[in-house]
């Protein structure tokens, strides 16, 4: 457990050095929640749908928006360059266990990144008028599930990081592999389009996949869209998905370890 | 001595896609040649604790390959591996604790903290007690010069200096055995002497086994006389270096200087290797025994001698002959 905590404050202390990347992300974040929040109030019209009205769609916008850096698939520092360059065979001569061990890297680098990011774009978004900006929380209950979710929410991020590691080491390509695992995870989990705004049946469909876990689950907890018990619940199911994800990543990647060729001198 | 390597009947196949040149390349995406490397072919050996090894052989011989496998990398194809007790690739998380590896052209460390936050990583990850690691890292420090750069970060340090900490961090665990794939590789003399005198300090005060590859036949005389050698993924040699170099010791290079020209030039033993105007080199077949009186009096029967220079062959040459007879070459 020791080298695993070891791991992870490497990676926090890696990227909490790079503050001219994060802000710049600041700058991203809020020019997306900008547009996004003036896009789907155009698309409303003014009208409430399925009880989610307009200065709720904004509170939603704006925390996908503040937790994005934990939320972005992407695979942990340096990983895509040492599958391909081969420098990924020292992970192999240390006495731990190669998946836990991104796994830490990775949760690390993410806590971190959120950490330098999430300040200053909910302290911005809640001095915005109140049918654009942030609004409270619901409830002390809604806040208190919503950190539990939110934290369930970066770890399934982490996860399905580590499926797109196993494709790395299929196509040795870290851009292509970060691209497919994003693009699916970012539209199924309401990340562009909030979910509550999509077709009943596609809402459905999606509300049997783990991505919405990761970001609709805690901003709807958080807005009052979901009650207490409903979200005691989902927020087991996504604890139970997180689970049997991580069981896939660990054979999945056993398997790609086995039938790795480490070439070259 | 115990043997604590046990390497038997070790195959390593890889399939490679290989590409048709030029726009055939385009028909790649249909089909695929598909062609069977074997990078090991039956390779077995023993080493014992304590032993410094020198493993060498020309590119693409299967070095790096034995590495590999040796240090849990890579899974061969065929064959069993014991060392240490353990089975390199299915114990590996036990097996590995007991041993450093250095892969010279691939650093370990972490690219952009000091040097001394790394070190203090692999004390997490190995399990280091405190006390333990604070006294091997004095240790390493005095022994490798590292006191000036333990702060910096691993990214503005030369070659040298990210060696020298490449070693320091493969050993913070005092492993019983230290795999080095070429350790030298790309290093100014200064630093090769210091990280070849610190190889020796180790295996005689820790007891650590070494087993090293390399292409610098300096660094193999300089550490040990035990030498595996390996070619074309077979392994041709595997015993002691003084003996091989006995063996070609007896070869000398002459060069004569004759007073005036000859047309021919022939002497019974020797081969004539160039011969041009009053200047030829010479060369002893192995069959006879050199001796610098007998080939006066030999040469001395036809030819007019001015002056002669005897040469015999250098360590490199020795291997590249080694290399020739055992018809592997470089690839």
């Amino acid at each position: 457990m020791r080298s695993y905590f070891g791991l992870f404050k490497m990676s926090f202390k890696g990227e909490i050095q790079y503050r001219t990347k994060a802000l710049s992300g600041i700058m991203t974040q809020l020019f997306w929640g900008f547009m996004y929040v003036y896009l789907y109030t155009a698309f409303m019209g003014g009208k409430i749908i399925d009880g989610f009205s307009i200065s709720q769609m904004a509170t939603y916008i704006w925390l996908g928006q503040a937790f994005f850096a934990m939320r972005y698939i992407s695979l942990p520092q340096n990983c895509g360059a040492e599958i391909s360059n081969g420098n990924v065979c020292y992970k192999f001569v240390r006495p731990v266990n190669i998946y836990d061990q991104w796994f830490a890297e990775h949760l690390g680098q993410k806590l971190s990144a959120t950490i330098l990011r999430f300040a200053p774009i909910i302290l911005i978004s809640m001095l915005l008028p109140n049918n654009i900006g942030l609004s409270l929380p619901a409830s002390f209950t809604s806040f208190l599930l919503f950190l539990i979710a939110l934290m369930l929410g970066c770890l399934m991020a982490v996860t399905l990081s580590m499926l797109a590691i196993f494709i790395t080491f299929k196509t040795l390509s870290a851009k292509g592999s970060i691209t497919i695992v994003n693009t699916i995870t970012m539209l199924l989990g309401g990340m562009c389009i909030p979910l509550p705004l999509m077709p009943i049946g596609v809402q459905n469909v999606l509300s049997w996949l783990p991505f919405r876990y990761i970001s609709d689950l805690p901003s709807r907890i958080y807005i009052g869209n979901i009650g207490t018990t409903d979200a005691l619940i989902q927020i087991g199911i996504s604890f139970a998905w997180l689970v049997a994800l991580i069981i896939l990543g660990k054979i999945l990647m056993k398997k790609a370890l086995k039938n790795t060729v480490i070439q070259g001198g | 001595m115990e043997k604590i390597i046990k390497f038997s009947g070790i195959c390593k196949e890889f399939k490679i896609y290989q590409r048709k040149k030029g726009t055939k390349g385009i028909f790649n995406l249909f089909k695929r040649d598909k062609k069977i490397v074997h990078a090991l072919k039956e390779v077995s050996f023993e080493i014992e604790e304590g032993d410094i090894v020198g493993y060498i052989g020309p590119n693409g011989a299967g070095k790096s390959t034995t590495i590999k496998i040796m240090s849990g990398i890579l899974v061969p194809t065929k064959g069993t591996c014991e060392i240490l007790g353990y089975n390199p690739w299915k114990d590996r998380k036990k097996y590995v604790k007991n041993i450093g590896v250095v892969f010279g052209q691939r650093s370990q460390l972490w690219w952009d903290v000091p040097v001394v936050d790394s070190f203090e990583l692999l004390k997490d990850i190995y399990n280091i007690p405190n006390d333990e690691y604070k006294q091997t890292l004095k240790l390493l420090v005095s022994t490798l010069k590292l006191e000036d750069i333990l702060n910096r970060p691993l990214r503005q340090l030369s070659l040298g200096q990210k060696m020298k900490c490449e070693l320091a961090g493969s050993l913070l665990h005092r492993p019983k055995i230290l795999f080095l794939d070429e350790p030298t590789i790309g290093l100014d003399a200064v630093t090769k002497l210091t990280v070849r005198d610190f190889i020796k300090y180790i295996n005689k005060e820790w007891g650590t086994t070494v087993i090293l590859t390399t292409h610098d036949m300096s660094d193999i005389d300089a550490l040990t006389n035990k030498i595996i050698l390996i070619g074309r993924g077979q392994l041709l040699y595997n015993g002691s270096f003084s003996a091989i170099r006995h063996k070609y010791e007896n070869i000398k290079t002459i060069e004569v200087e004759f007073k005036k020209e000859y047309e021919t030039l022939q002497v019974d033993g020797y081969e004539v290797i160039s011969h041009n105007k009053n200047m030829a080199v010479l060369k002893n077949l192995p069959t006879i025994q050199f001796n610098t009186k007998e080939f006066i009096s030999e040469i001395g029967k036809n030819y007019e001698v001015v002056d002669f220079s005897i040469k015999s062959m250098s360590v490199d040459e020795i291997l590249a002959r080694l290399y020739s007879d055992y018809e592997i070459v470089g690839g």
